[in-house]
């Protein structure tokens, strides 16, 4: 089986389970508390209205019949109406997903950068004080919700040394880039706005480090333990007896096959981001998709739910797919054993 | 060496990083008022009923009454009359008022917005629907409605009639389900509003905030350091609003937060906290139809065992009593009703007189309370213990909104006990009165008492039928009085809508001096003045 082989078939199984996550998610989601079409209403609107709005939305049919409804719209992109917001959900996803993405992509290249970047160094240096520092520093950050580095943030860069905006992705003084990815650091690149750059790179930089400590610490114990067993073994000592410079030796034979159990975390850490993200995204105002997931299920907002579980399905299987590139890229017996089978 | 080096580097690098973004400009303040609300901000006032919607619409419409602390002016309208028999209302519109888009308020525009309202049937549509028959353009100015039914708070209940342009919305239909209307403009008026009132749309973050800004055109009254541009920006955690009072980046903050939140942000500078009694009444309300709430003496010696004065001074600090049904500053308030204290003696008095006399060891009663209020909780563990002086078992049944919602829909479901704050949707009694005991609204969450009860809807339809204010005024209070001898529900306490504001340049006397009890009605921002000179 060649590596393209196994990875058309990683990507047909991950069809198949965002399928099954879908009648998963359409069934629970129907079974939460409360009458969609009343709470979306109020109490006093006529029962007529509401059954109209029962009718419209296949409420009132059977639990299968509606979920053929929501598939076949959902193929042409028509996710139904979200009763939080009164539009199509899929154009909420579409609001709403490029600010957690941003956040989440932030947030990442933190955790990536930082971690390994400290648990290498924790590595390098081991049992000395600055492995220590890093040592202790990854078990607090393990240990914290990121709700509570957001808090400390806000308090101490909003609150008391006022250097950083509190709320929001821009300032309102601050004239917002056209459209184009959602993603308003990206887009003000893009349109060459560096003013709007700034500042979004301001408001982002409280809410993604406080949501990257937490896998940031994760990856940088994981990064030293990996090194520090690496460091042990026999090849290292051949390596350096055959007078490879240290830097060569560090990067190339040490880092690099240290980097795979990393990577996978990574993968997984960097998705569960995007669900974790609502605290953060309550605390620093920031109008993301997490946020407005949980209004939803508060408000059993059944077409807006199934949306916002798909959308993480789909980001959580597509990241898995990259960490299986990346790690068959990082080690060489996974390419290998594709090229012996075929 | 040189790793510890590029270590030190690279750490300051970040630090540069970080001074650097943090020495950038602070926007430049503004004549800008910044007030919390919750999401979704809705801008169709055939769609929302809610605290912000409410608020939104107050700022971007007009409607042709305005609520006044006695009831109503006329607004949009500069004259009316009704007909000898009570049906028809004709209004003659102020000439020159003008929408956003610069044409000019016609009465095609009114019958438009009735017309829109009635047949979308959600939002504010319950006030009129079954009472208007049709709406009709007599002239340019004049437009009339003609009623089913006499209904004396008609001219009330237009305060929530907010007029859109017609023209406005007929151009931008998408297909719907109102066959010709399509839409009704429902997607258009998601992002941008089609109306008249002293500030317009200016740009709608999604999930973010609403921008609005003061409108040159404005017809009527704006006060002159009215801001210029006003801001309703989504309600963050509690920790993040006080940072933004203490930045000044706030000016006024939403009324549901944590009292301790309140008494920190007093002690910032330039911060007061200022409350008042906004119509809202919290009620336990009996299932009439279940027993052993059924039995009115069970419901009355319920009412004689609770510990008040623990519940007023513990649960509700600075809050009042509520004095009957409805909160003491809504028109047609029934002064010197009774109210309960605690007396073992009368309840127990009150259970003998009850058909649960003889069991009432290991009695169960059933309340539900929001699982996201605490306070909910504490009234009803406090009852508890009172109720277990007597062998009657209490069981607290917490359920988040959704399910509530859900169970009182059905006597059945329904628990003996339901505790729920209710607000009055027009400037009168009688708002409160049929929401809460007419058989229309039984099982809705406004009535989870199941009243069901000929003689109170005989009353209610009696007392919304006359049309002379005072002898409408007169029934209501009669009204009032049964119900207190009924005790269908426990009135608690009347709501205080407490905020926290920037009073070192934030003028908002003009408002606060008489707050209204109409939902939205304290936050028409043409009445609210700021000072950015006097930002500390």
């Amino acid at each position: 089986m060649s590596f393209s082989t196994y990875l058309v078939r990683r990507l047909m199984h991950s069809i198949l389970v965002l399928f099954g996550i879908s009648i998963l998610v359409f069934l629970i989601a129907r079974v939460l508390p409360g009458d969609p079409a009343r709470v979306a209403l109020g109490p006093r609107a006529p029962e007529e209205t509401v059954q109209r709005w029962r009718e419209w939305m296949h409420l009132d049919e059977p639990l299968h019949v509606q979920y053929y409804y929501w598939l076949a719209n959902a193929i042409h992109g028509d996710l139904g109406i979200s009763l939080y917001s009164r539009q199509n959900v899929a154009i909420d996803i579409k609001t709403y997903f490029p600010a957690t993405a941003e956040l989440a992509l932030f947030a990442g290249l933190i955790m990536t950068v930082f971690g390994v970047l400290f648990g290498a160094i924790s590595a390098r240096y081991s049992n000395t004080w600055v492995d220590n520092i890093v040592r202790i520093g990854s078990y607090v950050g393990v240990v914290t919700p990121a709700f509570i580095f957001g808090i400390l943030f806000l308090l101490l860069f909003g609150l008391v040394l006022k250097i950083l905006p509190t709320t929001g992705r821009l300032g309102y003084s601050t004239a917002a880039p056209p459209i184009i990815t959602g993603m308003v650091t990206i887009d003000s690149l893009i349109t060459v706005n560096f003013a709007a750059f700034l500042d979004a790179l301001k408001h982002l930089l409280m809410p993604a480090t406080a949501l990257a400590l937490g896998p940031m610490a994760q990856e940088a114990r994981i990064t030293r333990a990996s090194m520090s067993d690496n460091l042990k073994k026999d090849y290292m000592l051949l390596v350096s007896a055959q007078g490879i410079p240290e830097r060569l030796i560090n990067f190339k034979y040490l880092l690099k096959p240290s980097l795979i159990p990393t990577v996978s975390i990574l993968g997984l850490d960097f998705a569960a981001l995007l669900g974790n993200a609502f605290l953060v995204e309550l605390i620093f105002g920031w109008p993301g998709l997490s946020r407005y997931g949980i209004q939803t299920m508060l408000l059993s907002d059944l077409n807006a739910i199934t949306g916002v579980v798909m959308v993480l399905g789909i980001v959580f299987t597509t990241v898995n797919i990259l960490v299986d590139i990346v790690v068959a890229y990082l080690d060489p017996r996974i390419r290998l054993t594709g090229e012996r089978l075929q | 060496m040189r790793s510890k080096a590029g270590v030190l580097l690279f750490a300051a690098m970040v630090c540069g990083l970080i001074i650097g973004l943090a020495t950038m400009g602070i926007a430049q303040e503004e004549s800008l008022l910044r007030i919390n609300f919750h999401w979704p901000s809705r801008l169709d006032p055939a769609v929302g009923l809610e605290f912000n919607a409410s608020s939104a619409y107050v700022n971007l419409y007009d409607a042709l009454v305005y609520p006044v602390p006695d009831g109503v002016i006329l607004h949009a309208a500069e004259s009316y009359e009704v007909s000898k028999d009570n049906l028809t209302y004709i209004f003659k519109l102020h000439k020159g008022i003008k929408f956003h888009s610069g044409n000019e308020m016609t009465a095609e525009d009114v019958k438009f917005s009735m017309d829109r309202l009635l047949e979308i049937g959600e939002g504010f549509s319950y006030l009129y629907l079954g009472k208007v028959d049709h709406t009709e353009v007599i002239d340019k100015y004049t437009v009339s409605f003609t009623l089913n039914v006499s209904f004396g708070p008609f001219l009330s209940s237009l305060i929530r009639l907010y007029i859109l342009e017609k023209a406005s919305v007929m151009a931008n239909l998408k297909d719907g389900p109102y066959g010709s209307f399509g839409d009704y403009g429902k997607e258009f008026l998601l992002t941008h509003d089609a109306g008249s009132g002293a500030y317009m749309l200016k740009e709608m973050g999604p999930g973010e905030y609403v921008l609005m800004e003061k409108f040159a055109g404005y017809w009527g009254e704006i006060l002159p350091n009215a801001p210029d541009l006003v801001k309703f920006v989504r309600e963050p955690s509690a920790v993040t609003v006080k940072t933004m009072m203490a930045r000044r980046e706030l000016e006024i903050t939403t009324p549901w937060l944590a009292k301790e939140t309140y008494q920190d942000m007093a002690k910032i500078p330039g911060v007061e906290v200022v409350s008042w009694s906004n119509g809202f009444t919290e009620y336990e309300m009996w299932n009439t139809k279940k027993p052993p709430t059924d039995d009115i003496h069970f419901r009355k010696a319920l009412n004689w065992m609770l510990d008040w004065e623990q519940v007023l001074t513990g649960i509700y600090p600075g809050w009042t009593q509520a004095a009957g049904p409805i909160a003491h500053n809504l028109p047609g308030f029934k002064e010197g009703l009774f109210q309960y204290y605690q007396d073992m003696d009368k309840a127990r008095e009150e259970l003998q007189k009850s058909k649960y006399a003889d069991q009432l060891e290991g009695l169960k009663v059933t309340l539900g309370a929001n699982s996201l209020v605490p306070r909910m909780e504490q009234f009803a563990l406090m009852l508890q213990a009172n109720a277990a002086e007597f062998g009657i078992d209490v069981e607290i049944i917490k359920m988040p909104w959704g399910k509530m919602v859900e169970v009182v829909g059905s006597i059945e479901t329904n628990p003996n006990g339901m505790h729920i704050n209710v607000a009055p949707h027009y400037p009168e009694a009688g708002s409160m009165l049929a929401a809460k005991y007419h058989s229309n609204s039984a099982g809705t969450w406004e009535q989870s008492e199941y009243l069901l009860s000929d003689e109170i809807d005989a009353l209610i339809d009696d007392a919304l039928a006359t049309i002379d204010q005072d002898e409408r005024f007169r029934k209501y209070g009669l009204l009032q009085e049964v119900l207190v001898e009924l005790a269908p529900s426990m009135f608690i306490v009347e709501l205080l809508e407490e905020h926290a504001y920037q009073a070192a340049y934030v003028d908002w006397s003009a408002l606060l001096d008489n707050p209204s009890t109409i939902m939205g009605y304290n936050y028409d921002c043409r009445y609210i003045e700021v000072y950015p000179d006097r930002i500390p």
